[in-house]
């Protein structure tokens, strides 16, 4: 009974769409000349969105985007540009479903349409989402950074430096994946300073500077040792934190070539607070590192 | 069987249960003070003292152990509490942001009911625009950026006093004297002289592992202590603006409904 109502209602959205587009084409013949056009595109919209709603009852995600796109269109026709907007994110929500590059056409247009009108904090949630979609489904990472580098940009524009951070951790966690680790020590190295000055965040800014740590290790141990010291004299508590007693446990194996001691200290870490997957993951590229030069003497 | 009804009625009032586990053979214990008695009194005495060692071996490792996992959960709960107030951050910015707004819309509406009085009547026109310019109510020239609670800094100060009295007060903060065990135990001319000196060492270390792990703990659960009330004193903070901003949302409602039933009668 529930499969039959919801095919029920994609024929009925399916009628919709034909009246809908029916009364477009109508209005654009005579539109110029008689001033109902407007009440007829508007009406075309809201049987495009009802037929929208209609599709998502049933499922049918792509038809329902493309109904909520056309009215959206339509609205942009009549310059509704907020209306034309709230349905291209409509669009996006239904793509996002089944074809997301789609969903990114639609959010871009939202985007366009936010920011031609100064709401810069809308259109940076949405660079937000359309980053997210490049993380889990499009699987680039490049243009998941680039979408999260604008929407720092535009929150640090309207002072929301929380929000901007949050994007901003993102945009270095990518970027030292991909070996451009000189970008995420900025990033890591900013936010960590601004941490520090704050009564509520200065208990999370050890775990920057340990991050900033490591990709200073991964490009050149002494860089790393020389940052420690720097990060601990900005910082005084950050010398107390064991992620700093840590990294030097690291460097001066490191000094010493020793494998087995810089796999210990890390265990040892381990034990007590679990290392996240980037985390180990730069402590493998340095351990290969000391392995490697191991080798090369050899 | 026999031998071992004897021994039970033979049994000294100083009766040591575990010392029994340690006996091969039952031995009659009731003869005191003989020569086979000391001989095997000094053995008896040997290896209940070696069982009792490695009995506070094990309670010292243990206890380590568990201080371990207590330090373990205490930095877990700090980096959850860190991940806290950055989100409560964030959501304070946005709380900010969204009274910014409802200022805006109410400054709008004001200028959209002065339009509609001009509507209403050329008279009510005049009248509004003779009024004096509706005071705008003081925007900041640029958005603040946010500030969490300063309450915090006197609420930090005044733990820092109180921490140094309740250490030296409370009579589990004093330090352990790590070198008590060892120390008596080296001077106890009868255990060192076999195995006493490493066993002491390894006590000694345990010991002063359990003594770092329970000074990191107690550091630990002072900033713990420190974050709590440093979120605590930030969420009443954004109660205090929810409170603020629902009182001018409802307002808001009021004068967009009374604003499109005069809208309706144009």
């Amino acid at each position: 009974n529930y499969n039959m109502d919801n095919s029920g209602k994609e024929k009925e959205a399916l009628a919709l769409i034909a009246e809908a587009d029916k009364k477009r084409k109508c209005s654009r013949g005579f539109g110029i000349l008689f001033g109902g056009s407007s009440r007829k595109y508007e009406e075309a919209c809201d049987m495009y969105v009802r037929a929208g709603n209609m599709f998502k009852m049933a499922k049918n995600w792509s038809a329902a985007g493309s109904a909520f796109s056309q009215a959206a269109q339509l609205h942009l026709q009549m310059d509704n540009k907020l209306d034309g907007a709230i349905n291209f994110l409509d669009a996006g929500n239904a793509f996002k479903k089944v074809d997301p590059q789609e969903a990114i056409n639609c959010l871009t247009q939202v985007i366009e349409i936010y920011t031609d009108m100064g709401r810069f904090t809308i259109a940076a949630k949405h660079h937000i989402s359309i980053a997210e979609i490049y993380e889990s489904e499009l699987l680039d990472v490049n243009k998941a950074i680039s979408h999260y580098e604008q929407a720092a940009d535009y929150y640090k524009g309207e002072e929301s430096t929380s929000a901007a951070n949050k994007c901003l951790l993102k945009v270095a966690t990518y970027a030292a994946q991909l070996e451009q680790y000189q970008k995420a020590i900025d990033i890591y190295e900013q936010i960590g300073t601004y941490a520090m000055d704050s009564v509520l965040l200065k208990y999370g800014a050890k775990d920057h500077f340990f991050k900033a740590a490591l990709c200073h290790f991964c490009v050149d141990m002494l860089n790393a040792r020389l940052s420690v010291q720097r990060y601990e004299e900005m910082f005084p508590a950050f010398s107390d934190a064991r992620e700093c007693k840590l990294v030097k446990k690291l460097l001066d194996a490191y000094e010493e070539q020793d494998v087995d001691g810089f796999t210990n200290a890390v265990k040892d870490f381990d034990t007590i607070s679990r290392l996240d997957q980037w985390n180990t993951t730069m402590l493998l590229r340095i351990k290969k590192q000391i392995q490697d030069e191991e080798s090369d003497l050899r | 069987m026999q031998c071992n009804t004897y021994g039970k009625m033979a049994y000294p009032k100083t009766h040591n249960p575990f010392a029994d586990d340690d006996e091969e053979e039952p031995q009659p214990r009731s003869r005191v003070g003989f020569d086979d008695r000391q001989e095997q009194g000094m053995t008896e005495a040997d290896r209940k003292q070696r069982y009792l060692k490695q009995e506070v071996m094990r309670t010292a490792n243990s206890a380590v152990e568990s201080s371990q996992r207590s330090l373990a959960l205490i930095y877990e709960s700090e980096k959850m509490g860190t991940e806290t107030a950055e989100e409560l951050m964030r959501q304070g910015e946005a709380l900010k942001r969204t009274e910014k707004m409802v200022d805006n819309m109410d400054q709008d509406l004001k200028t959209s009911q002065k339009h509609i009085n001009s509507i209403k009547s050329v008279w009510g026109g005049l009248v509004s625009y003779f009024k004096a310019k509706p005071e705008t109510t003081k925007m900041p020239e640029e958005p603040v950026a946010y500030q969490a609670s300063s309450k915090l800094q006197n609420a930090l100060s005044h733990s820092k006093e109180h921490e140094d009295k309740y250490q030296a007060s409370h009579p589990n903060l004093r330090k352990l004297d790590t070198g008590g065990f060892g120390a008596t135990a080296s001077v106890d001319k009868k255990s060192s002289s076999q195995n006493g000196y490493p066993a002491n060492e390894h006590l000694r270390a345990a010991h002063q592992r359990l003594d770092n792990n329970l000074d990191e703990m107690s550091l630990g659960l002072s900033r713990l202590k420190n974050l709590g009330m440093g979120l605590q004193s930030e969420i009443e903070d954004q109660d205090a603006s929810l409170d603020n901003l629902l009182g001018k949302v409802d307002k808001m409602d009021l004068k967009i409904n009374k604003t499109n039933e005069q809208l309706k009668k144009l």
